[in-house]
């Protein structure tokens, strides 16, 4: 029982915060600085008792206390660790980009936190329902976060799409659970699991198509092609930490719940395994499409995010149902992470007022007046295109041996094809940033210096993940 | 010395150069640093060659695990394959800070990099390691080109990167397809070089693993078709820069093959062997006859460069002892040669600021001197007799007629063709008459002249005196052989005219 609370105790103290934050929000005492604070010190208190229980409990599952919907194993801690340090990051980089932004309210970091609390009890359920509960408790609050800039016009539409596309994903879901109940009579992923294993995968429309629901809702959230339309524009109008947050936090919820669903049965993952290809395929290609033909520096990275959705896709067609312990993805999404944060991170004080630096143009030069920031972007660009010794390229190495190593040869040599596409809008913005003269000061960039210590602590994090790959 | 010199060599360079990109130390400190770290590095790596054993096996190993659930280590260590490359790095490099004195910051920073990471990547004995270090050495290029080259720098920069990264990606899957398939078949995870060889591989994967190997190293060598990226990189670089390409990392490119492709993919090798040389004599005539047409001095040298570097390939697609062993011996004279005519030129380019070969002339009885070096460099490059590019060559040729006459044949006449593009350069460029902007042109200064006396002198006593350098390399290429029966056994019945002459094993 107390090992459970231990257990638990990430996502108690995460709930606890959101609703504490939500409530003294109300003060008008309590400034933004304030609850920006409050939201960092929940966060890396969840982080560390997260990590405590990394690092000596062993994986028990729960099965008593929660009657079986929630389970905690090594990938869900690796997976909560993630989202922990993203939402420190975000609170830490918000705090920042406040300074040059004027639409905050505390609101925003108790937002946050609610999201993370979506996420983690996402990671761990194991259950259709509870898998739907967190999924909305995690997008209510992103939704109201990409919509915050309310005045914004862009950030309105952003919302608009994102909110109108997501209620479809969440109805797909349920329609999808309600076929997979009808059908076993129960939503456990162990009962499904059962189902399968006696009546066989194919042999059942219902499971067919609940499952095929649940997997479009998955894609969705993930930014898998077809379902990436929306992730360009969101991203681009949501606020720099914001953007962050999805592209990190958001997808390592999603890839944990997607790998958790995909293996309660080996045979439901051979049943989607041909179309998990050609999507991954599809993905990663569609992705570096779109990302060469940005101008904007948040949309080329929004794309670069579905080409990465597209690698991680890779590992869950390579994952093996048996022996699965989800190290591959949850080093991938570390790995990714960290570069991902950083970017947004650093643009957080470089953007300006109002973001008004978006384009690969308004970066010319940077490496001459800020050559320290110029620097860490050039190493979290050269970790997200896969170069060693960065953490990228041994996600990427991890990635491509489990494909191969599954027999997926020809999927290993195309998500290869598709990194060597992507070095081209990496390297533009490193040759931005480098080989051309500055034509702006980026004198106005603030004073808070939170936002540049988090770009430097994950400098830090991109050597340290690739030097000593602990996790696998 | 002491136990981790080969981490020495390694990380002492990439540690300095890091710090100075850091610190905002003045051009001064930042070059007095370059010339300090490189030349304690010389230092270390001469007690190297001192104390190196010639057995033939991996010698000052270093390992320590990394991944272990993949079987990833740290693993250093050398033979006499990779002594050379590393040594020709560790002499070369310090004449860098000594000729170009007034370079900035990076520049030096960049260069101890790339330094570290090409000794790296020659001691590396874990391929995934070697890939870390075989990436690592492009980024310093990258930056070095992009900043400090020449006006038309962008597209170079670009085309050099795109196209290494390309060739370094796939062979990054086929490293990865070998370790998949040492698990297959071993039921162990390993990376080591040393124990692919035993891999037993065949079918269509595995020729594609295969050329994901050939093709990124071909690219960096490179070998006719893939060399498209070089006469634009060689002469947008910097000198520095160029003298690194040419003179090192395309060696590392030659030493790829000879360490991860010979043993490894030995039945693949053999089927495609007489495909690869001839692309490597076709790269040699083509960059020769491409090289004669060049107006500018520094592009022509790059074109020269790439033809040598097609007859280094051959000796190693020949696949018998002395063509390995010239190859090994003609890396290090191409390196010295080559090297450092590039530093010549650039010295060339500096005082008379041009690069057009039509507006010098005369320069020889204004600089004795420079002439004098810039010819001895210039016929060991075309491999006169007496000096060392003249060894390997002949080395090369002897086992490409004893591999396959035909080949062997085109290789010896296309060497005339360097003949020619060399002695018109030198006879238009520093005899005739004088032309304007070598009226002023100052000979080489006392510092100058005394950093290139020493590799001048290595010039002419590897060419007079080889026993010494070829018993350090012959044990190690001896143990190539004798562990790749199949090679020799596939060359009698495909590639070979006079099958009896290619076993080599005694």
């Amino acid at each position: 029982m107390t090992n459970d609370l231990m257990l638990l105790m990430p996502l108690i103290i995460v709930g606890a915060g959101a609703i504490l934050l939500m409530l003294t929000s109300a003060f008008e005492k309590l400034d933004n600085e304030i609850t920006a604070y409050g939201s960092a010190i929940i966060f890396a208190l969840a982080f560390l008792v997260q990590l405590s229980a990394c690092i000596t409990g062993k994986a028990i599952v729960f099965s008593e206390a929660f009657n079986g919907i929630l389970v905690v194993s090594n990938f869900s801690k690796a997976a909560g660790l993630i989202i922990l340090a993203c939402g420190l990051i975000t609170a830490l980089s918000s705090q920042t980009y406040f300074k040059q932004n004027s639409f905050c309210t505390p609101e925003y970091y108790s937002l946050t936190v609610f999201a993370a609390s979506g996420m983690l009890l996402l990671t761990m359920a194991q259950e259709l329902i509870s898998v739907f509960i967190a999924l909305e408790i995690m997008s209510l609050a992103i939704y109201i976060l990409v919509g915050y800039d309310r005045k914004n016009v862009i950030s309105t539409e952003a919302v608009l799409k994102y909110l109108m596309l997501g209620a479809f994903a969440g109805a797909f879901f349920t329609m999808g659970a309600a076929f997979v109940y009808g059908a076993v009579g129960s939503t456990k992923f162990v009962k499904i699991s059962q189902f399968i294993a006696s009546h066989g995968f194919s042999q059942s429309p219902a499971i067919i198509g609940g499952s095929l629901f649940i997997l479009v809702a998955f894609l969705f959230k993930a930014a898998a092609f077809p379902f990436h339309a929306w992730v360009v524009d969101v991203y681009d109008g949501a606020a720099a930490p914001i953007t962050g947050y999805m592209a990190t936090a958001l997808k390592t919820a999603i890839f944990a719940v997607f790998a958790n669903f995909l293996v309660i049965d080996g045979s439901l993952q051979a049943g989607w395994i041909k179309y998990l290809f050609y999507i991954s395929v599809f993905t990663m290609f569609v992705g570096n499409l779109i990302a060469i033909g940005q101008q904007s520096l948040k949309r080329m990275l929004a794309a670069s995010g579905i080409v990465h959705t597209g690698y991680l896709l890779i590992a869950l067609v390579a994952v093996n149902s048996t022996t699965f312990t989800g190290s591959v993805i949850a080093f991938y999404l570390a790995a990714y992470a960290a570069g991902t944060l950083g970017i947004f991170a650093a643009l957080s004080y470089l953007g300006g007022v109002g973001e008004k630096r978006q384009t690969f143009e308004d970066f010319k030069g940077l490496a001459k007046v800020r050559p320290y920031s110029a620097a860490a972007i050039s190493i979290f660009l050269l970790s997200m295109a896969g170069i060693p010794p960065t953490a990228g390229f041994m996600g990427k190495f991890y990635i491509i041996t489990s494909a191969i190593d599954a027999g997926q040869i020809t999927l290993a040599v195309l998500g290869i094809i598709s990194s060597i596409i992507s070095m081209w809008y990496y390297l533009r913005l490193i040759i931005n940033m480098y080989f051309y003269e500055a034509q702006d000061q980026f004198s106005d960039t603030t004073s808070s210096q939170l936002a540049p210590i988090c770009t430097f602590v994950l400098v830090v994090c991109v050597f340290a993940i690739s030097l000593y790959p602990i996790i696998i | 010395m002491f136990e981790h010199v080969l981490s020495v060599i390694i990380f002492l360079p990439i540690l300095a150069g890091l710090l100075l990109l850091v610190t905002p130390a003045s051009r001064t400190i930042a070059r007095v640093t370059g010339l300090v770290i490189s030349l304690a590095t010389l230092v270390v790596s001469i007690d190297l060659y001192a104390s190196f054993a010639s057995t033939g096996h991996l010698e000052f190993v270093e390992y320590f695990p990394w991944i272990q659930s993949l079987g990833i280590a740290y693993h250093l260590g050398i033979d006499g394959i990779s002594l050379f490359i590393l040594m020709a790095g560790s002499v070369l490099l310090p004449m860098v800070y000594l000729v170009f004195t007034t370079k900035e910051k990076g520049y030096y920073a960049n260069l101890l990099i790339v330094q570290g990471a090409m000794a790296g990547a020659v001691c590396a004995a874990d391929m995934v390691l070697f890939y870390v270090f075989w990436e690592l050495m492009l980024l310093p290029v990258f930056f070095m080109l992009g900043l400090y080259g020449g006006p038309k720098r962008l597209p170079a920069t670009l085309k050099i990167t795109l196209y290494t990264i390309a060739g370094s990606l796939l062979m990054l899957a086929a490293i990865v397809y070998l370790g998949v398939s040492y698990h297959a078949q071993f039921n162990e995870w390993n990376f080591a070089i040393s124990k692919m060889a035993q891999l037993n591989l065949s079918g269509r994967v595995a020729a594609v693993a295969f050329f994901g190997f050939m093709i990124a190293f071909a690219i960096k060598t490179p070998l006719f078709p893939f060399h498209t990226w070089l006469p634009d990189a060689y002469t947008e670089a910097p000198t520095a820069t160029t003298f690194v390409l040419s003179a090192i990392m395309a060696k590392i490119g030659v030493y790829g093959i000879i360490r991860m492709v010979v043993p490894v993919f030995d039945e693949q090798f053999a089927r495609f062997a007489i495909l690869l040389a001839y692309s490597g004599v076709i790269g040699m005539m083509y960059c020769g006859i491409a090289a004669i047409a060049q107006k500018d001095f520094k592009r022509m040298l790059a074109f020269s460069s790439a033809s040598h570097m097609g007859i280094i390939a051959l000796g190693v697609f020949c696949m018998n002892i002395q063509a390995l062993t010239g190859s090994i011996y003609q890396i290090v004279a191409h390196a010295t040669s080559t090297g450092v005519l590039f530093l010549f030129a650039g010295i060339l380019e500096d005082r008379t600021e041009t690069r057009t070969i039509d507006d010098l002339g005369g320069i020889a009885a204004k600089a004795p001197v420079f002439a004098l070096f810039f010819a001895i460099a210039m016929l060991a490059s075309v491999g006169l007799p007496g000096t060392n590019g003249f060894i390997g060559e002949f080395m090369i040729i002897l086992g490409a007629i004893k591999f396959n006459t035909v080949i062997g044949v085109l290789a010896g006449t296309s060497l005339i063709i360097g003949v020619c593009y060399m002695l018109w350069m030198f006879q238009r460029v520093f005899f005739e008459k004088s032309s304007a902007s070598s009226e002023t042109f100052k000979d080489l200064s006392l510092v100058e002249g005394l950093t290139f006396l020493p590799v001048i002198i290595l010039i002419i006593v590897m060419g007079i005196y080889p026993q010494p350098f070829l018993s350090k390399i012959t044990p190690s290429v001896a143990l190539q052989f004798s562990q790749n029966v199949p090679v020799v056994a596939q060359t009698v019945t495909t590639n070979a005219l006079l099958p009896e002459l290619t076993i080599e094993q005694k």
